[in-house]
């Protein structure tokens, strides 16, 4: 069903997409898929993305603070979003991929909260969005 | 019998007529009333050019109405279901976005996340571009050609075309847009990806057209008055607008050398011809075409409706400050570099 569904998504998001914005590949590197488990320690509402910023504890208990990319302020508002929705001390999980620079930096691909809820639920019914920031 | 049918026909016709006919509220010093809001969200969906099988056809069929509703639904399925970062299986054979050599490694191409972009409302209408009217941008000059392949041979000499994500070695080869500058005058309302949001106001003299994609405000003097000379050139160029009966037509000029147009590179020849006519209280009807003999062997047209939202609020976009894109695509392709030397 996965493959399915990106399989579709590939099809249909290369027919819509006639002028791109930002060349996600000159920014994250492909080959280095991230998994991070933290606590949001401030959330930038700036342009043109988003940067949650997340302190993230390693196996010898060294923190380590990470940003993670999100999508334009805009858009999230539109997806009911708001400056409540992911308060300071919140612990996520987030899947990205790290920046090409080296930095503590990734996109915010998937993240999930501790009892697996999804922070963002996407689509296009308006009705549903504002519960994707519940 | 058959003369009464046809005076009968007539009528309805010209009763049909007449109710079309819209006259739009008039402002207090008397110009035809266009203020509002008006998003172009609903046409993001719609492409620019025309699938060659229809032809002269710009409306769909009821089956392909169904078939555009269809690919919406599962779109939103995936968009919903599928936030992963855009993980999706590409073949740099193929060509398009997500499918050159640069955007596809090892059959995986990398893009932002779905719930990013608008997805717009499926409609009838096949294309944006509406004349020449097989909805088909026309073909390039032989000296646009040559310009776009003495282009092309430059990139490909230079070793950054083949890594992941192409060229980044200096701002100038990132886009006007990607650095928040401009997303250029058909860039800014031409309905793609998302800040749809278009607000005009008006003043005597006046018109302001807001687009929120890189909060352009063009403020369009519609009192006669000439372009400046040719020497001032501009991201967003010069743009006078007179009216023809309830129509505003905006013309603009005086572009910079390196204006893009759709993906196309366009010359300080750029004429662009907008029309905005209300065609009833909620819809304004825009049209804009395009004009460069030096890059195009004809002049082409787009045309779609643009709907009346109250309440969309036209969010602030000022981009440059907070764009960390630069400094992670610069530095990304500094580490791509000395990698490479180390090797």
């Amino acid at each position: 069903m996965r493959t399915k569904l990106l399989l579709a998504g590939a099809v249909l998001f290369a027919g819509a997409r006639l002028w791109a914005h930002h060349a996600f590949a000159a920014e994250f590197d492909i080959s280095q898929p991230v998994k991070l488990q933290g606590t949001v320690t401030a959330m930038e509402w700036i342009n043109p993305h988003a940067w949650i910023h997340l302190d993230v504890k390693g196996p010898d208990g060294k923190i380590t603070s990470w940003m993670i990319e999100g999508g334009s302020p805009n858009i999230l508002l539109r997806r009911g979003f708001t400056k409540n929705s992911l308060e300071k001390g919140t612990e996520i999980t987030v899947d990205g991929y790290r920046a090409k620079s080296g930095d503590t930096r990734a996109n915010g691909a998937n993240i999930t909260f501790k009892d697996g809820k999804r922070l963002f639920l996407g689509g296009s019914n308006p009705d549903e969005l504002p519960q994707a920031a519940r | 019998m058959s003369k009464i049918l046809l005076i009968l026909v007539g009528l309805t016709g010209l009763m049909a007529g007449q109710t079309k006919t819209y006259t739009p509220p008039r402002t207090p010093w008397g110009d035809p009333d266009l203020q509002g809001v008006w998003p172009g969200t609903d046409m993001v969906g719609t492409p620019l050019e025309r699938p060659r099988n229809f032809g002269t056809r710009n409306v769909l069929t009821d089956e392909e109405f169904a078939q555009r509703q269809e690919r919406a639904k599962t779109q939103a399925t995936v968009d919903s279901q599928e936030t992963v970062n855009e993980v999706t299986k590409c073949d740099p054979t193929r060509g398009g976005l997500g499918n050159t050599p640069t955007t596809c490694k090892d059959g995986v191409s990398i893009g932002p996340p779905l719930y990013w972009d608008d997805r717009g409302k499926p409609g009838r209408q096949a294309s944006l571009v509406v004349d020449p009217p097989d909805g088909r941008i026309p073909a390039l000059t032989a000296e646009a050609q040559k310009l776009a392949a003495d282009r092309a041979a430059a990139r490909r000499t230079r070793p950054c075309s083949t890594t992941a994500g192409g060229c980044h070695d200096s701002w100038e080869d990132e886009s006007l847009w990607d650095r928040c500058i401009t997303r250029g005058t058909v860039g800014s309302i031409v309905p793609n990806t998302y800040n749809q949001g278009n607000q005009i106001l008006q003043a005597p003299g006046y018109v302001v057209l807001r687009n929120e994609m890189i909060h352009e405000s063009r403020i369009i003097p519609v009192d006669g008055r000439p372009h400046p000379g040719s020497a001032i050139r501009t991201w967003m160029g010069d743009s006078r607008g007179h009216w023809d009966g309830n129509t505003l037509v905006v013309e603009t000029t005086n572009f910079r050398n390196n204006t893009v147009v759709g993906n196309t590179q366009a010359t300080e020849s750029l004429r662009l011809t907008e029309r905005f006519n209300r065609v009833d209280a909620n819809t304004l009807d825009y049209k804009l075409t395009v004009d460069d003999p030096k890059t195009w062997t004809q002049p082409w047209t787009i045309e779609f409706p643009l709907k009346s939202e109250p309440n969309y609020v036209l969010y602030e976009y000022a981009c440059h400050e907070g764009n960390y894109y630069m400094y992670n695509a610069l530095k990304g392709a500094r580490v791509e570099e000395s990698k490479k030397g180390s090797k």
